[in-house]
């Protein structure tokens, strides 16, 4: 009996020892999280200073079949360049930004959310009394487990990018610094274009304590004063982050179409082919910006472009060698009546 | 003497800027019924006898003016005023005020300020709109317009309206998923095979993705060098081509012929694109925080397919090498 029992705690053994070492194996390689999920991107608040703000945040696991489990850590972030990337300062030991929103931000450390779910997470926001007016921001970071498996493990996260605007008097100062003709592809500014422009931009640079958006208009205008505008200088309402340098682009025609996405109507905007003639442009620029019972600033700036497609420049090109042969040959034909075909020596005196 | 009056003349009748001008919501809660104040510098030391206040979207005076949607002061009330004083309002439509006076000459660069109650903010959430200004001598503010300018304000709140579509951004990422997030194969690691000099790894994940944001997003590849213990396989710092024979880690978000490995990105709509930097065939790149993929604006799902390559030289010690990459995706600001 003892013998019996011997084995049978042996055989236990083995089982068990066998299932500890199969088992890291098995779990380097399989993660238990779903890795797709829909955010809201970003958020915007007004806060008045001394009081709470408190607002959901719709998280949605879209595969079916796995539970989403999702980590949440507020970060802050900065600018990455001139455009509206956010550089995202993930280490842990991070100095604190100025403009940081974590000491008044919170929402909880994790959330599991059930296959094809959604589920809301409390964000609250509470500014003190004291608190300084002016823009604070910063971003929560949602991560989804990583995998320990392979050579490339991947792993998912999505961000919400938190902008809080606390009233009162605060210091806005932006700064023109470039404004003209735009290639969005290479994003650089271009004076002298051989393909027809599709974007008019303007740099600013904030030297505020507040993020801005500004609002106006820019208007373009032919050598031969056929004028066209541009009414919306910033239809995606996009920020400049304090300090940065910030390139804002509007399209010259846009083009917009209403596209069903996740089965929602959403009006989606492109650039058309502004059907440009060519020859020179003269653009100006009317700006407005200010934050809500501060004063209202403007900015106004002066630019140009040429539009000289390559058939225009060899059509132009052509039409001057016809022109100078013209002119040559009307000249010799004055001069040869004139003076019998030579031309007149001059005389000279002694 | 007559071209001297012109000279002397002529920038004095001329129209000029409030200035200090600016205005102040109580509520920017869109739809709701608030007070606003309204402060300028008269700048023009002249006989005033209106003012007129009209509600925009846009705040160039010589616009067609479209009316900020949900916005009225068709019942709006002059409360209070300080500086130029002696205004009521005489006339008030959906998005019109004029605000009259027996005609007085204004002192300049006097601050004045005017408060209205009853005034119905713009319904739409985050959209600016702008109260653009005119003084006349008249008192039903026609004729010859003294000075002018804008002032420009803002609705904003926390609280989504359940009657509109929130924004969202859609992410999905995996060994291979389907092009609109709805299933993945659940495998999040890459087995690359063994490392030889001779030779190049090869291996590929897909992500998908999507927003109705119409400030777009953008992916960001995160992660450290391949490695084994101390034994370091560096990223590309610029895009170049697969190496074998040197220790070299890239990715890129197209399709590749040398090795072949790799799609290029799926789906119709235009706005999201690999970064250029990352979408050049045969030539690999890898930078610790770099924007892979990115839309300026609204872009429906799009697919990517990230192909990733190691080389290794011969003088590599052994051992398991790896990395994991975090895609973050994130709106844009």
């Amino acid at each position: 009996m003892k013998r019996l029992t011997s084995i049978i705690f042996a055989a236990l053994a083995v089982v068990v020892l066998g299932a500890a070492y199969a088992m890291p194996a098995l779990s380097a390689h399989a993660v238990s999280s779903s890795a797709a999920l829909s955010i809201t991107p970003k958020k915007s608040y007004n806060v008045t200073p001394g009081r709470g703000i408190s607002d959901n945040l719709t998280i949605r696991n879209i595969d079916s079949e796995r539970p989403l489990e999702l980590n949440l850590r507020v970060v802050d972030f900065t600018y990455t360049d001139d455009g509206g990337t956010p550089k995202l300062m993930l280490d842990e030991d991070a100095p604190q930004t100025t403009w940081s929103l974590k000491p008044f931000l919170s929402v909880p450390q994790s959330v599991v959310i059930q296959p094809n779910q959604s589920k809301t997470v409390e964000l609250n926001l509470s500014v003190p009394a004291n608190q300084g007016a002016g823009s604070y921001y910063s971003a929560i970071v949602y991560s989804s487990g990583a995998s320990d498996g392979g050579n490339v493990g991947l792993s998912a996260s999505g961000v919400t990018l938190v902008f809080a605007s606390v009233a009162g008097d605060v210091n806005e100062d932006l700064q023109l610094k470039q404004f003209g003709a735009y290639n969005s592809e290479t994003r650089k500014y271009k004076f002298i274009n051989t393909t027809p422009p599709k974007n008019v931009a303007y740099t600013l640079k904030n030297n505020g304590n507040v993020t801005e958006a500004p609002v106006g208009a820019i208007t373009i205008k032919h050598m031969f004063g056929k004028e066209q505008r541009i009414d919306n200088v910033n239809p995606n309402q996009s920020l400049a982050l304090i300090g940065q340098e910030r390139t804002f682009s509007a399209c010259i025609k846009l083009a917009t179409a209403q596209v069903d996405f996740n089965g929602n109507r959403t009006e989606a905007k492109t650039c058309d082919n502004p059907g440009l003639w060519p020859g020179y442009y003269s653009l100006s620029l009317d700006l407005f910006y200010g934050q809500n019972g501060n004063r209202t600033q403007e900015i106004t700036g002066a630019g140009g472009f040429w539009y000289l497609p390559w058939w225009f420049i060899f059509v132009f090109s052509i039409a001057v060698i016809v022109i100078a042969y013209y002119i040559t040959k009307t000249y010799r034909t004055i001069q040869a009546k004139l003076y019998g075909g030579k031309p007149k020596r001059k005389s000279r005196r002694r | 003497m007559v071209l001297a009056i012109m000279v002397f003349a002529s920038p004095a009748s001329a129209a000029m800027r409030f200035q200090e001008r600016s205005l102040y919501m109580l509520s920017t809660e869109p739809g709701v019924t608030t007070s606003y104040t309204v402060s300028f510098q008269y700048m023009s030391q002249l006989s005033v006898g209106s003012v007129d206040l009209l509600f925009c979207d846009d705040p160039i005076p010589y616009h067609p003016c479209a009316t900020p949607p949900g916005m009225s002061v068709a019942n709006a009330e002059l409360t209070e005023q300080a500086g130029e004083t002696g205004f009521s309002i005489t006339q008030k439509s959906t998005n019109h005020l004029v605000m009259s006076r027996p005609l007085q000459m204004v002192t300049a660069n006097t601050p004045s300020s005017y408060t209205f109650t009853n005034i119905k903010n713009p319904t739409n959430n985050d959209i600016s709109f702008s109260i653009r200004l005119r003084s006349h001598a008249s008192q039903n503010a026609t004729g010859p317009q003294i000075d002018f300018g804008s002032v420009k304000g803002q609705t904003q709140t926390g609280i989504t309206i359940q009657t509109q579509v929130p924004p969202m951004l859609i992410f999905c990422l995996a060994q291979e998923v389907e092009y609109n997030c709805t299933g993945t194969n659940d495998i999040y690691y890459s087995n690359m095979g063994e490392l030889s000099p001779n030779s190049t790894l090869t291996a590929r994940s897909q992500m998908a993705v999507g927003t109705n944001a119409s400030g777009g997003f953008a992916i960001t590849a995160n992660g450290g060098s391949v490695s084994a213990g101390t034994s370091v396989i560096d990223g590309s710092p610029v895009p170049i081509e697969s190496r074998p024979g040197t220790n070299q880690f890239g990715l890129n978000l197209v399709a590749n012929a040398n090795p072949v490995v790799g799609e290029n990105p799926e789906g119709e709509y235009a706005n999201a694109v690999a970064s250029p930097d990352y979408s050049i065939p045969d030539k690999y790149k890898f930078v610790d925080g770099d924007v892979v993929a990115f839309s300026p604006n609204v872009s429906l799902m799009k697919k990517y397919t990230v192909s990733y390559i190691l080389n290794s030289r011969a003088d590599l010690p052994p051992g398991v090498y790896s990395t994991t990459i975090n895609y973050i995706a994130s709106g844009r600001f």
